[in-house]
């Protein structure tokens, strides 16, 4: 029977969305990188387009357009803690629940990893983010509705932008919280008898509280699993508590050899008996050593959230701090985002007319049309670069010719 | 399946080829009409966008696109209100067949991805066991269409088998090896707080080697907080326990298990044990044939928003009763079968009980999957079970009339 552990191993959580900090600095780094050669490429093949704000690209005398300034992967990690703000603000107004807001924080923040600010709009993805959490919690709003409350009326717009979203995430709805596991180590923290009521409830409202901001802030999803940061949470509210559930659940100590004073203890040739190995076992598992590290682990995830700690919604919805610390970036970012993908319907528009015309899109009803399997290794093998990609040679800065 | 977001793509995406035109018709149509020579200072928006477009595609579409060229689309299996299945292989190694699914969009339902299509990749992507059926991998095709990728099941279903009384023999061993794949994989469900709530045998389906694997996570969702409300409006009605029946809105891993029940039962007798027209009878058929659930027997019933049973009140059959039409599978077997019927859910044999049930132990053991009766079933028949709507059958199904009433997609909030 596979253990818990075992279980999350195979979670999409574990395989797909967790990693070490340096990992995911790379990725984003390389997401940063990717943004803008896509986007200065962009610019450069289009002179004559005005982008949709920007006079960045004005031709200069030479007729080249000048690149922006993008912004920098740092400028990009306070863009995304800005609208996770703005999309718990946004949970808290449309009044979703708990998991459903902590879930659309995810998903926000996993799209933004292979995703550039710079490329998607995140003040729709945020709503976009929202509304799929709903249904990946098994709430079914009509979109109508869900958008009314944030003054919206183009559903089109977030319908655009939900595919799209489903893909970033790569297909993994199941965001695992830890919210449950806090409700249990209250339970066990009254199982243990000694303790105060009062001190439990108020250890645990103020977990609760952390964990609906503190986590979905920072990066605690990528690098912890759930139970870590609901301990984490908890030892920010209580540390005595916490350490006393981590102690009292990693309480193992080898007992000490009842072989008797006369027999020394046995070495490394004498046979392993069944007890030793027993006890190996459960110093494996619920031993000091393991105690130790998870207390580590822990203290690491406690620094993190300290970082954030829910009072610092106040920062972030705070104007002065607004006007100093995040126009600046926005309007950086309104002269370098990409003019492609910026308007997600006329994206979705543009994506729908390019599969209509493709002549071999996989979409064909291979019974109506049967294909031989040379046919079917054009349409998805490695002949597609060589065959389909045409090279288009570089615009004629007036447009194509006559 | 590890599918690291990190996994390197090809050498060139660090680098895109910006001036790659994805689609070669794409120049014609930004040509611009001009007479004179004029360079044409705007070009219309839209044109703009699209030659963009297909320049380059950003990180996660080229993800996405590597994803699908690990798998060769061959021959439509079948096609339903919800899904077009086509046989598929792998581009890799030729000889791994897989069914391809790809999501329609419904017409109904108008916003965004349906809920069947979101219930059932949220699952099979966590849910990884030899008795559920195994998700490879899910990829968007250009025009937005999803694809799941899953393993072939050329052996058609259990409901198959059992009906073709005339072709396929079957005996206790037999049932006690799809029984136990049955239960382990609902064990496995559970154990991961996941109710299935579509449990019958049409969506148990049979691999190459035998082995029976549970299907169609369209309904499926995670146990809920206590206290919250979920639809009653689940599991298609023939294996739908009474507390359902009876409008419970707060339920547990126990509807799937009394589903299992019934599908224990119709495994032996080869018919469907409780098949009701409609949702007052199919409360009529469970008093009669199990008993009538009362304040004694079931405390708190009496107290469910839509509980109504016959006035002529039938005792709780005792498991003697049972022996004559269910006997084949022994007295332990039909032990079995009546703590799976247990009226009240809570005293219902939970699937970590039924895997230590002590029918397991007593002979016969069960058949060794290779060695399981067979079918005809074949590609035709997973095309049909792939492709059908989670919870409801298409019309052409003679057995359509069994349907589960359809979700209230805004309950449960």
């Amino acid at each position: 029977m596979a253990s818990e552990d075992a279980r999350y191993r195979q979670s999409s959580q574990f395989r797909l969305w967790s990693f070490s900090p340096s990992q995911l600095a790379a990725a984003r780094e390389k997401t940063n990188i990717q943004a803008q050669s896509s986007i200065a490429a962009r610019i450069a093949s289009t002179p004559n387009t005005s982008a949709p704000t920007s006079n960045a690209n004005t031709p200069d005398p030479d007729g080249t357009p000048s690149l922006p300034d993008f912004l920098t992967p740092a400028e990009e990690a306070v863009m995304v803690s800005f609208y996770v703000s703005e999309l718990l603000r946004a949970g808290d107004h449309a009044e979703v629940g708990e998991v459903v807001k902590a879930t659309g924080a995810a998903f926000f923040r996993r799209f933004y990893v292979t995703n550039s600010i710079m490329t998607y709009p995140p003040h729709d993805m945020i709503i976009v983010a929202l509304f799929f959490a709903c249904k990946a919690e098994g709430i079914f709003p009509r979109i109508g509705e869900f958008i009314s409350k944030f003054g919206r009326d183009r559903p089109e717009e977030i319908l655009a932008g939900e595919y799209l979203l489903c893909q970033g995430i790569r297909f993994a709805f199941d965001v695992k919280h830890p919210f449950r596991a806090l409700k249990g180590a209250a339970m066990e923290l009254r199982r243990l008898g000694d303790i105060d009521e009062q001190r439990i409830n108020n250890a645990e409202r103020r977990a609760r509280e952390i964990l609906g901001f503190s986590p979905l802030i920072t990066d605690a999803y990528f690098h912890y699993t759930p139970s870590q940061i609901m301990l984490a949470a908890l030892s920010l509210a209580d540390r005595v508590l916490a350490e006393r559930l981590i102690s009292h659940t990693f309480h193992y100590v080898a007992p000490p050899s009842d072989s008797g004073p006369g027999t020394p203890m046995a070495t490394g040739d004498a046979p392993v008996s069944r007890r030793d190995v027993k006890v190996e076992d459960k110093e494996a598992i619920i031993g000091s050593h393991i105690r130790d590290k998870v207390l580590g682990t822990v203290l690491a995830c406690r620094d993190m959230l300290a970082k954030e700690l829910p009072e610092r919604r106040e920062h972030w919805g705070n104007k002065v701090v607004y006007k100093a610390q995040i126009q600046p970036i926005r309007k950086k970012l309104n002269k370098c985002r990409d003019p492609d993908r910026w308007n997600l319907v006329e994206l979705q528009r543009a994506r729908r007319e390019q599969a209509g015309n493709r002549s071999d899109s996989e979409d064909d009803e291979p019974e109506e049309n049967p294909r031989s399997l040379e046919k079917d290794a054009a349409v998805f093998g490695d002949a597609l670069p060589a065959k389909r990609r045409k090279v288009v040679k570089t615009e004629d800065p007036f447009g194509p010719p006559l | 399946m590890a599918v690291s977001p990190l996994v390197a793509p090809p050498a060139d995406a660090l680098h895109p080829h910006p001036h790659k035109s994805a689609s070669p018709l794409k120049r014609q149509a930004s040509a611009v009409p001009s007479s004179n020579g004029t360079p044409a200072l705007v070009r219309p928006p839209g044109q703009d966008i699209q030659a963009g477009l297909s320049m380059s595609l950003d990180q996660v579409e080229q993800m996405n696109e590597q994803e699908k060229r690990k798998y060769i689309k061959d021959k439509k299996l079948g096609e339903g209100t919800y899904a077009i299945v086509y046989l598929g292989k792998s581009r890799h190694d030729p000889t791994q067949q897989v069914a391809i699914k790809k999501i329609k969009k419904q017409k109904e339902y108008r916003d965004g991805m349906a809920p069947d299509a979101v219930r059932e990749l949220k699952y099979l992507q966590e849910l990884h066991h030899p008795n559920i059926i195994n998700l490879l991998s899910a990829f968007s095709s250009k025009d937005q269409n999803l694809n799941l990728v899953l393993e072939y099941l050329p052996l058609g279903d259990l409901e198959a088998l059992i009906h073709d009384v005339n072709h396929v023999r079957y005996g206790a061993a037999d049932i006690k090896a799809w029984m136990g794949m049955l239960s382990r994989a609902i064990w496995f469900c559970h154990a991961n707080r996941v109710l299935h709530r579509d449990i019958k045998p049409n969506n148990l389906l049979i691999a190459a080697d035998g082995e029976v694997k549970l299907a169609d996570f369209g309904l499926a969702r995670s146990f809920a907080d206590p206290g919250h409300r979920m639809t009653a409006n689940v599991i298609t009605r023939w294996y739908r326990p009474p507390e359902l029946l009876f409008g419970a809105r707060h339920y547990s891993g126990a509807v799937d298990i009394w589903a299992v029940g019934l599908v224990f039962a119709e495994l032996i007798i080869r018919a469907p044990f409780l098949p009701a027209e409609n949702e007052v009878e199919q409360i009529a058929l469970i008093c009669k044939n199990i008993g009538t659930p009362t304040e004694g027997n079931w405390p708190g019933v009496t107290k469910l928003r839509e509980y109504i049973v016959p006035s002529e009140v039938v005792p709780v059959w005792e498991r003697s009763a049972y022996m004559t039409r269910f006997g084949a599978v022994g007295v332990d077997g039909v032990d079995l079968l009546v703590r799976t019927l247990a009226l009240d859910p809570r005293k219902r044999i939970t699937a970590h009980e039924i895997l230590e049930h002590k029918w397991w132990r007593t002979d016969p053991k069960p058949t060794r999957k290779e060695d399981l009766p067979r079918g005809g079933g074949g590609e035709e028949k997973m095309g049909s079970d792939l492709k059908r709507r989670p919870g409801m059958d298409d019309e052409s199904n003679p057995r359509g009339a069994k349907v589960a009433r359809k979700l209230d997609f805004g309950a449960g909030k």
